[in-house]
């Protein structure tokens, strides 16, 4: 079987295609070129994440695989980075890496790959597949907890689903850099990326503004209040927020407080005690079912509303462009943009993004009144 | 699985005359060719007979050859050369005049030359080969001290009027420089019919060693060296000389232009069939400059309806080597400021494909090629339209 494998140049997808090699595949490697770090700042002109490219080749030349490149920046751009924009003028937290693997990375290794007669489509991330009784393609949990990656996974097209290859799913982080060394691999000793690829200084502040238009009112001063309107600060501009942070709020509080939810119009952050990041019920919108269909009002599901989270139970209350779940527990930190996986035990139901959380005496009126969250930084999935 | 290698524009193979000439330079001692004793003067020999050989073969003096360390160097050396010779002599801001579908490296010079006081400017030529060349009047009214141009495009194979600009630059007293990696051993250059200031060529496109170069710099046209330490090659190339690489691009030389009368006709024989067969199987497949006069070996096409980045690799995999044209390190597939030049945005809606043959290629391997290509197409095109 021919499969094409998709590398990053780190150390998860070099084991990925190594395992494929010794499992006697025809093994054929690519780097997707989303982004050009010439935009980001630097002293090094180096092009379009020519590290993470070469490192990849180089463990190709190493397996004795051929590897090529695939650009797409231009897709990337419009479809990842300008919605990562948008998201954050809005004053919500996006998921980059959960829109780039629905929108981008694993439709073009598909179109790609089939381009290259490839049969399969792998990638380096900690999820499993499994093929049920009736031939339907299920999406499990990675078997290290720890790594698991399911949860960015809930918007590829289910048409996908029967041509994907998981080869680290039953693995775990140290075996896989354990099998890196024994391989032999440039990469093994690699660290864990942490930052989204392209804000690879972390900092999306400056990001943002170079992104958005000077006078954007996300970079404009505005007032901090309490969810009382009582005014108790100012800041430089929404944009630098994340919902949930408490860090930068400035000190003055009798005790910690935190970003509850930030408002575009007026340009307000609220903040308040740990109490108020609670939330019953959420709204979840933009969904996909891996399953075909959604579940039904009255069931439940396993939702997860955040990376590294467990999945909690919840109520499935109404369902139609989007989901209504209310939390069995209040959760904390329900963060808008973030996404929200929902699972059956180890299976990937779906998913989609959180539109609104509501708190529990807003839930008994249903007059949503803010979203809160926690996310000091973005999750990715790499 | 059978390969077929068509891609010499890239890099073409050593010629086993060239590895035999080369062989005794690259083991045991060889001497130093600036030391006085006995092996030192063997190698000065060796160097100077090749330095020689190559000035008869291109019709230029020998003290005109300055043997350097490949193509890309030669060009970098004329035109940053040129450009600090100029900011030596004070005359301030200067313009250097490109085409505009010069190879990156004499674009990239060009740029970086801006930090010397260079302004580029370019010319236009389009897809039947016309090229806006300047007249002398204008090259002295636009106060150009410098031109470059290459004689054979690398990704469409179209040669471009290099004896009409090097008649205009005469008059106008503006040294020329030639590109000519593509050219040599595949057009006849004559250097000494072309008042042509500076040329260009590389080693390894002509069946001779990687990181050989030759830069023809003729008698009075003077550049400031970017390098220093030892005063090697009349202190335009320092450092000690590479005798074995100076033989074989000789050697290499020799041989190309020696085989040429026969070996152009061939390969524009294979070329046309190649041609011929593609564009009959593939609809819609545009030849890239194909109403332009054109080199023998490469065959430049844009295929329609494809993903820009993929064809190259699906030919490797079924073991054949081409190329998109030219990328960049990361392989990025950007159209090419040729593509660009000769088509504006039409370019965009065509994928690049290059195949060029050089003097292993054969019959047979044309025709596996004519088998093989089109189906592989085809598989892309159902493919691209499969998801979106």
């Amino acid at each position: 079987m021919r499969i094409l494998v998709a590398m990053s140049g780190g150390v998860d997808s070099s084991v990925a295609a190594a395992l494929l090699v010794q499992e006697g595949h025809e093994v054929v490697g690519a780097t997707m070129k989303t982004f050009c770090y010439k935009e980001s700042a630097g002293p090094s002109r180096t092009c379009c994440g020519l590290d993470g490219i070469l490192d990849a080749r180089r463990v190709a030349d190493h397996l004795g695989i051929p590897h090529f490149v695939f650009d797409v920046e231009e897709e990337f751009a419009r479809d990842v980075v300008d919605d990562f924009v948008a998201e954050y003028a809005q004053g919500r937290t996006p998921n980059p890496c959960v829109r780039c693997n629905a929108n981008t990375k694993f439709r073009d290794l598909l179109r790609r790959g089939r381009a290259l007669g490839c049969d399969r489509i792998a990638t380096g991330h900690y999820a499993r597949m499994r093929t049920a009784a009736a031939g339907e393609s299920h999406l499990l949990r990675g078997v290290d907890r720890e790594k698991d990656q399911a949860y960015f996974l809930w918007g590829l097209p289910t048409s996908l689903l029967p041509l994907l290859h998981f080869p680290l799913g039953g693995r775990s982080k140290p075996q896989v850099r354990e099998q890196a060394r024994t391989l032999g691999l440039a990469t093994a000793d690699k660290p864990e990326s942490q930052e989204i690829c392209f804000v690879p200084d972390g900092n999306y502040r400056g990001f943002l503004e170079r992104k958005l238009p000077q006078l954007h009112p996300a970079l404009q001063p505005g007032t901090v209040v309490l969810s009382d309107g009582r005014v108790v600060g100012d800041h430089s501009g929404y944009a630098g927020f994340t919902v949930g942070q408490r860090k930068g709020l400035g000190g003055g509080f009798d005790r910690p407080h935190f970003v509850l939810e930030i408002r575009p119009q007026t340009r307000e952050v609220v903040v308040g005690p740990m109490e108020e990041l609670y939330a019953s019920e959420m709204w979840v919108e933009g969904v996909n079912w891996l399953t075909g269909t959604p579940p039904t009002p009255g069931g439940e599901v396993a939702v997860q509303i955040r990376h590294r989270a467990p999945g909690v139970r919840a109520a499935v209350l109404e369902v139609d462009e989007g989901v209504l779940l209310r939390f069995k527990e209040p959760q904390r930190a329900v963060s808008p943009g973030q996404s929200a996986a929902m699972f059956a035990g180890e299976r990937l139901l779906g998913g989609g993004r959180i539109a609104r959380a509501l708190t529990p005496e807003a839930s008994a009126l249903s007059t949503p009144r803010h979203g809160a969250g926690h996310s000091g930084m973005i999750a990715r999935d790499e | 699985m059978g390969t077929i290698y068509l891609d010499h524009a890239a890099t073409t193979p050593l010629r086993p005359e060239v590895a035999a000439a080369m062989a005794p330079f690259l083991q045991g001692l060889v001497g130093n060719p600036s030391s006085v004793h006995r092996w030192g003067r063997a190698a000065r020999s060796a160097l100077e007979d090749a330095r020689e050989r190559t000035a008869a073969l291109l019709r230029v003096r020998s003290d005109e050859i300055r043997f350097v360390r490949g193509g890309t160097e030669s060009v970098n050396v004329a035109v940053l050369g040129r450009a600090a010779w100029l900011r030596e002599r004070g005359d301030g801001e200067v313009v250097f005049l490109r085409s505009r579908l010069e190879h990156s490296a004499v674009r990239e010079s060009m740029d970086a030359a801006g930090a010397l006081g260079v302004r580029s400017e370019t010319f236009e030529v389009d897809a039947s080969g016309r090229a806006d060349l300047p007249t002398a009047r204008e090259l002295s009214a636009r106060g150009v001290e410098f031109v470059s141009c290459q004689w054979v495009n690398q990704e469409t194979g179209m040669i471009l009027p290099v004896p009409d600009l090097a008649r205009e630059c005469n008059a106008a007293g503006v040294p020329l420089h030639v590109d000519a990696v593509q050219a040599a051993g595949r057009i006849p250059l004559e250097l000494d019919e072309h008042p042509i200031a500076m040329v260009s060529l590389s080693g390894h496109k002509l069946g001779g060693p990687r990181s050989t170069g030759i830069l023809v710099l003729r008698k009075g046209t003077e550049l400031r060296p970017l390098m220093f330490g030892g005063g090697q090659e009349r202190g335009l190339r320092p450092g000690t000389e590479d005798v074995a690489g100076a033989v074989g691009i000789a050697r290499a030389l020799d041989l190309s232009l020696d085989t040429m009368e026969v070996e152009s006709p061939r390969l524009a024989d294979l070329r046309a069939w190649l041609e011929a067969g593609l564009v009959g199987a593939i609809p819609g497949t545009r030849v890239h400059a194909g109403g332009a006069s054109r080199a023998p070996h490469i065959l430049g096409l844009g295929i329609p309806d494809l993903p820009m980045d993929v064809l190259p690799g699906a030919l490797d995999l079924e073991g054949i080597g081409a190329s998109a044209g030219s990328a960049c390190m990361s392989g990025s597939t950007e159209v090419s400021p040729t593509l660009r030049a000769l088509y504006g945005d039409d370019a965009s809606g065509y994928a690049p494909l290059r195949l060029s043959l050089g003097w292993t290629t054969s019959a047979e391997e044309v025709s596996e090629a004519l088998r093989k290509i089109p189906p592989i197409v085809e598989r892309i095109r159902v493919s691209a339209g499969v998801t979106s």
